[in-house]
Parts: structure tokens; sequence; C-alpha cells
């Protein structure tokens, strides 16, 4: 048999203890998991504690109308040993290590013992559920994250062991210690560089939306031009019409104001050596396709070179993409954090296709557009409408 | 050989007399009697004409020690209690405090306050003033916490020309012992590491630094290691080391004996937010007397100022945060 604490649970967030009034069994009473057996106040509600497994109340240790913290212990249940074992308590229970006094200094992490170990609520879960206070970053870890050049996103996946599940500077000095046991390597500017951008970006709320687009009609027109123009090509050509048609979907929101692109310059992403480059092409809506082939191609190779001139980069309001060199039929690209829309190109393939002169599926080159928004700024219907223009248009290469 | 804080308090004005011809000490039974808790004893003997009784008015006795003061004199002035420095609070601070400003004169007065409470002694026997007079600028308030500063403070703000309010702590008169006088000591306006740790800073001063001692070491049974700051003057007020503690720790929690409004702790929390936000771990804490008059009643005074015990309840819960 195993006596296993019945704890205080996290109540609230703000709440940080509370005061038994009842106990709803007496003690010796056989209980059910979850069944509740104790009735607590807090300055906002009455609620229950209930068991933590199936067993025997021994005893209660809490007094009624005490008041005790989050965490505290208010009495054993008794649970046989499987009992245990399915509620993931069956480890030996830690150390009741007492670390000698250290003399006056900083934090060190060899204190770990002492602090109390972040227990998961759910075995196999690595870190607490409802950790309601997980996000919350006191001033001087604040100070200490700016210091490392850290952001909240680098402490994802770290479990807090402060008030309400907070990542505490302890947890934090000792996630860094435990970092050096692994084999690190210097992440190149470029990686740092596109890891803070879509840091930023992702504080929007994005979605995507994508429309099967038939190539026939473009890969035809490819065949018989020269010079020759990639899809990615034709798909910025025909985003930068469709936006020159209506360019609001392209604005920016900041606070209760559309900001209005000034020119239809569209980016276009280049996969350079560890990261990805945006040069731009401007005015794109103003010049037909066969102008701005040459421009592209050059700008690529500066691109793969890491020379682009100045002039050639920011300042596009949209960026299109090609994800269907690498193979990949379906993407869910992230927006530059100054732009709204990212338009996809996925990668073309030979599928049936209803014919309805025929009466018969024929093969048809195939691929998908996606459209990724921020969609503060425009909902499905806006980026249905303007994807459906871009391959409405993609139907009609000979007058892009 | 030990000596108490009262006595170290009484070796201190006799060497203030006998060093400097200009030193005085004038208060209610400071004479004959040896003052009411008996800091003067026998100096009117051995200092004849220089240790005078004064009649019961604490304003004429201020008033007169800051013309003294003008002519050239150092006057001791003896309040019987703090609490009834009040009637005096118009000559120390409309008088006192701003002479230099107002007239280029110096207004070297010193004003000993025993303050602070102890078991029965009541509303009117109790108070601490020190953030009343901290408020005024152009003076200087001491709350020595031992035997060594309350000597060597005492002779610091006789040597000092601007008016000073001595807050001498009536409890640790007779309980305080120390087995010598110092030889030498920090300067006034340097606060003191009474005890180094690392999990948090209590910031305390007067009596209760030994309270806060005594929480420390309770907590330190449980593997948590207090540091605590003895300020040891009020005013000027060392921020410099309470920041720098709470560098260290991170969590920061004051104690005063006095009232929450506008107190110490109130102002040191104040001046951390300030310069050092990004130091706190967790929202500063302070623990003062509860906010109603000092009670009478022994049982009803046991619960009105932080003790040991409610200190380690305040420092448990702001680890925990």
């Amino acid at each position: 048999m195993k006596q296993i604490p019945i704890i205080m649970p996290q109540l609230g967030e703000s709440i940080a203890e509370a005061t038994v009034i009842t106990f709803l069994i007496k003690a010796g009473e056989e209980v059910a998991a979850d069944q509740d057996i104790i009735e607590v106040e807090t300055n906002k509600a009455t609620m229950n504690v209930s068991s933590p497994g199936r067993g025997i109340v021994r005893q209660f240790t809490a007094k009624l109308n005490e008041s005790y913290p989050v965490g505290a212990v208010l009495g054993y249940v008794e649970v046989s040993v499987e009992e245990a074992r399915r509620l993931g308590l069956d480890e030996p229970a830690p150390e009741d290590a007492r670390t000698p006094a250290h003399g006056g200094g900083g934090v060190t992490t060899g204190d770990t013992e002492r602090k109390r170990k972040v227990v998961p609520t759910v075995r196999g879960l690595p870190v607490p559920a409802h950790a309601a206070g997980a996000s919350y970053m006191s001033p001087r870890m604040k100070a200490r994250m700016n210091e490392l050049g850290l952001h909240a996103a680098d402490l994802a996946g770290l479990a807090g062991s402060g008030a309400a599940g907070r990542v505490t500077i302890q947890d934090f000095e000792r996630f860094l210690a435990n970092l050096e046991k692994h084999k690190l390597t210097n992440a190149s500017t470029m990686r740092v560089a596109v890891a803070d951008a879509m840091r930023r970006s992702w504080t929007r709320p994005l979605a995507t939306v994508a429309l099967p687009c038939l190539f026939e009609a473009m890969l035809a027109h490819r065949n018989v031009s020269k010079p020759k123009a990639g899809p990615a090509l034709y798909a910025l050509r025909a985003l930068a019409v469709a936006l020159a048609e209506n360019s609001v979907v392209a604005g920016r929101l900041i606070g209760n104001k559309i900001v209005h692109p000034p020119s239809i310059d569209l980016g276009f992403a280049v996969e350079a050596e560890e990261g990805v480059l945006v040069p731009v092409l401007r005015n794109a809506d103003v010049r037909p396709l066969a102008e701005l082939v040459g421009r592209y191609n050059e700008l690529v190779e500066l691109a793969r070179q890491r020379r682009l001139p100045n002039e050639a980069t920011g300042g596009s309001i949209a960026t299109v993409t090609n994800f269907g060199t690498f193979g990949l039929t379906w993407a869910t690209p992230i927006p530059l954090p100054e732009q709204t829309l990212v338009l996809g190109l996925g990668a073309g393939k030979k599928v049936p296709h209803w014919d309805e002169k025929k009466e018969q599926f024929i093969p048809v080159t195939e691929a998908n557009l996606t459209l990724s928004f921020d969609h503060r700024v425009l909902d499905g219907g806006a980026a249905g409408r303007l994807l459906s223009r871009v391959a409405a248009l993609l139907q009609e290469p000979e007058k892009l | 050989m030990s000596i108490t804080y009262l006595e170290a308090i009484r070796e201190a004005q006799a060497r203030a007399l006998a060093d400097d011809p200009r030193v005085f000490i004038y208060g209610q039974d400071v004479g004959a009697f040896g003052g009411a808790f008996k800091a003067t004893k026998n100096l009117a003997v051995e200092f004849p004409g220089r240790v005078l009784d004064a009649p019961i008015s604490e304003d004429a006795m201020v008033g007169a020690a800051i013309g003294a003061a003008i002519e050239g004199f150092r006057p001791i002035v003896e309040m019987q209690f703090a609490d009834f420095s009040t009637p005096g609070l118009n000559q120390i601070i409309n008088h006192a405090a701003s002479l230099y400003w107002r007239t280029n004169v110096p207004c070297p007065i010193t004003v000993r306050l025993p303050s602070g409470g102890t078991s029965g002694s009541g509303p009117f026997h109790s108070q601490s003033m020190e953030a009343i007079y901290a408020h005024y600028p152009g003076l200087i308030v001491m709350t020595p916490a031992t035997v060594e500063d309350a000597y060597s403070m005492l002779l610091e703000a006789v040597a000092i020309d601007d008016p000073v309010i001595f807050c001498e702590h009536k409890y640790l008169y007779y309980h305080l012992k120390a087995p010598c006088l110092p030889t030498e000591a920090m300067p006034v306006g340097k606060a003191r590491i009474a005890r180094a740790g690392r999990d948090l800073t209590i910031v305390a001063y007067s009596a209760m630094l030994h309270e806060a001692l005594a929480a420390a070491e309770e907590m330190a049974g449980e593997g948590t290691e207090i540091e605590v700051v003895d300020l040891r003057s009020i005013k000027p007020l060392d921020t410099d080391t309470v920041v720098a503690s709470v560098a260290r720790t991170g969590r920061l929690l004051c104690v005063g004996e006095a009232w929450p409004w506008g107190g110490v702790a109130a102002e040191v929390i104040a001046r951390v937010a300030t310069e050092g936000f990004d130091l706190l771990d967790a929202p500063p804490q302070r623990l003062n007397a509860k906010d109603t008059p000092i009670p009478y009643h022994p049982d009803l005074w046991s619960v009105h100022r932080p003790t040991a015990r409610s200190i380690v309840a305040a420092a448990r819960n702001l680890l925990r945060m």
C-alpha cells in the first residue's frame, strides 16, 4: 500500500491559498479516484479538492477553517500498488537531500535537489497541464533572456517549477546548464535572422487556403516562349495583375488603419545557403512577363551568391514561393513579418481531370496554389477570390 | 565584560561631552535623575553644567537647542519618548531642518528619540517616527540596531553639522549586549549586510533587524539562505547596498516596525523598483505593523508588529511567488 498525498490544487490563476470549509468524507472511508473529498473556499469561489486515486483516506492533516497554500499537503490516501502504478506514482520519492548552505553569491545550478521538481500532470507528458503562469516572465527573467538574446519561443518546451507553473530563473539556469551537455554548433547569422523573422511573423493569426490550378495553358505557352519564364514567374506576374485590380488585400492592418500598398512590388523566395532570400521585382504589374524574365534570372543568381543589391531587397508587398521545386504538393508558408500574403506554388502532377465535353477523364497537369495570409487583414472569401483570379489569369498566360 | 545598548549610548554621550566643550545634553530629568531610562546616569555629576533639565515642553527644548546651535553649541536633546517629539515637530522640521538652506548657518543639533514598543507600552510610548522625519529635507535620521552602532553612530551624529534625529530602540536598551565598544565603524549612510544569503533579501533596521535575523536562522534549517540588510541610517538611505543585494537574490522583503503608509519599507521598495526593476524575480513585499494605533494589551501588541514568526511566513510566501 502506498500513501499518496492529497495536494491543494491550483484553483485559479491568481489564487495562492484556500480555506478548508468542509470535509466531505470521514477519515477511514473508501474513496473513488477523482471523488470530491474536501470543500475549500477562496476569495472568489467555493471549490472541491478531489482524491488523487482510489483507496482509503487514512487521515486529513489539514484542519477545518484553516487556510493552506496551493501545493500544500491536506491529507493522505492509501492506495494499492497497482493503483499507484496506474497513477504514475510508483517511482521512489525524491531524496530528501539538504544541500549545505552555499556562501553568499549568485544563483548556482547545483541546488537543483533543493528546489521543487516539476511534476507532469499526466505520465508521459513532459509539462504540467494548466500551467497558468507558464508564460509569465519576471523582470529578472526578461533581463536575463535579453542578455542571452533569447525569446519566449526558445523556452516553449520548458516546464516551470514556480507559482502557477511559471519558469523561474532557477529552472532557466538549469535548462541552460543542461544544454551544455548536448552537442552545440553556432547557427549562422542567416539562420538566426530567418528565425527572428518567422517568430515575429507568427505573432499574427495566419491562415491558408488552397486551390488546384491547371497548368496546361502555362506549360504550352512556356514551350513556345523565348526567353523562358519559370512557373514561379508566371505566378508572380498573375499575382501582380490580380493585386493591381484590388491591392487592399495586400495591405497591412496597424491598429484600426489599413495601410495601402504604394506599388505592386513583389518578392520571390530563393533558397540560399542556410536560409531564404527574397529579391524584389518592382512594379511587376506594369511590365509584361517577357520583360521580367531577364531581371528575374539575374536576381536569382545574385541571391544564390548572396550578392543582392540594396534596391532589389525589401519593400515588397507580397511574396511568391515555389515549394513545388522540392516536390512538395502542399505547404503553409509563413508570410514575411511586414507582409500580409504569400502565394505558394506546389509541384505539378499529372492527374485525371473530368472533361465535360468529352465526358471522360483526361490527363492534365495540376498544381496547388496556396495563399497564406494574415487573417486580421482578410478572410477566407477574399483569399479565395484572389486565388481564383490568379488561377484564372494563369489560364491565359499570353496576356500576362 | 559586556555592555548594553543603553550603556553604549551613555558612553557615547560621555565621550562627546569629554571631547568637545561645545556639547551639552538637554532633556526632561536628564540631570540629577539621570534620564527616564538612565541614559545620562551620573553624567551631570561628571560634567557639571553640561547636562541640563528641561521643562515639559518639547517645543521649547528644541527651540532652545536650535538657538544654542546658532550660537555655536552642539546640543544633544533627549526626548523622553519618540512619541512626545511631536510638540517639537514644528521646531525640528521648520526651523532646524531648513536653517542652513535659509540662512547659511548650520544647525548641529542631535535629537535622541527613544523609539519602538515594548509589551504594555501602549500607543504613546511605542511609536517609530523615523519615516516622518526622513520625509523632510535637511534632517539626518539614524536607526542603529546594534550596540556598536548605537555608540559610533551617536558620536558621528554629534560631530555632523546637520540636525540629526537619532532613533534608539527602547526594547534593545537592556536586552541587547555586546562584548565591548567598537574602535572603528562604518560611516553613516552605509548599510551593513548583517547576514549573507542567496534566496531572498530582507531589509530591516533597528529592533526589526533582530527579528529578521531570527527568521533567517529558522529558515536556514530548511535550506533557505536569507540575506539580511541592516539599513543603519534611514536618511541617507544606502540604496546601492540594497540593490546589490537584490541583484544577488532577486526577491525583496522590507520589514519595519512602523506603519505601512509612506514608511521606510515603502521608500526602499520604491527605490528598488525604480533602479533595480530588472533584478526582481517576484513582486517586492513589505511587512509592517498593522495599520491601527499601537495597542496597550500585551496579547494585542504581540500580533501588532512584525515578529520572527510573521517574517518567516512573509518570506515563505515570497519564495513561492
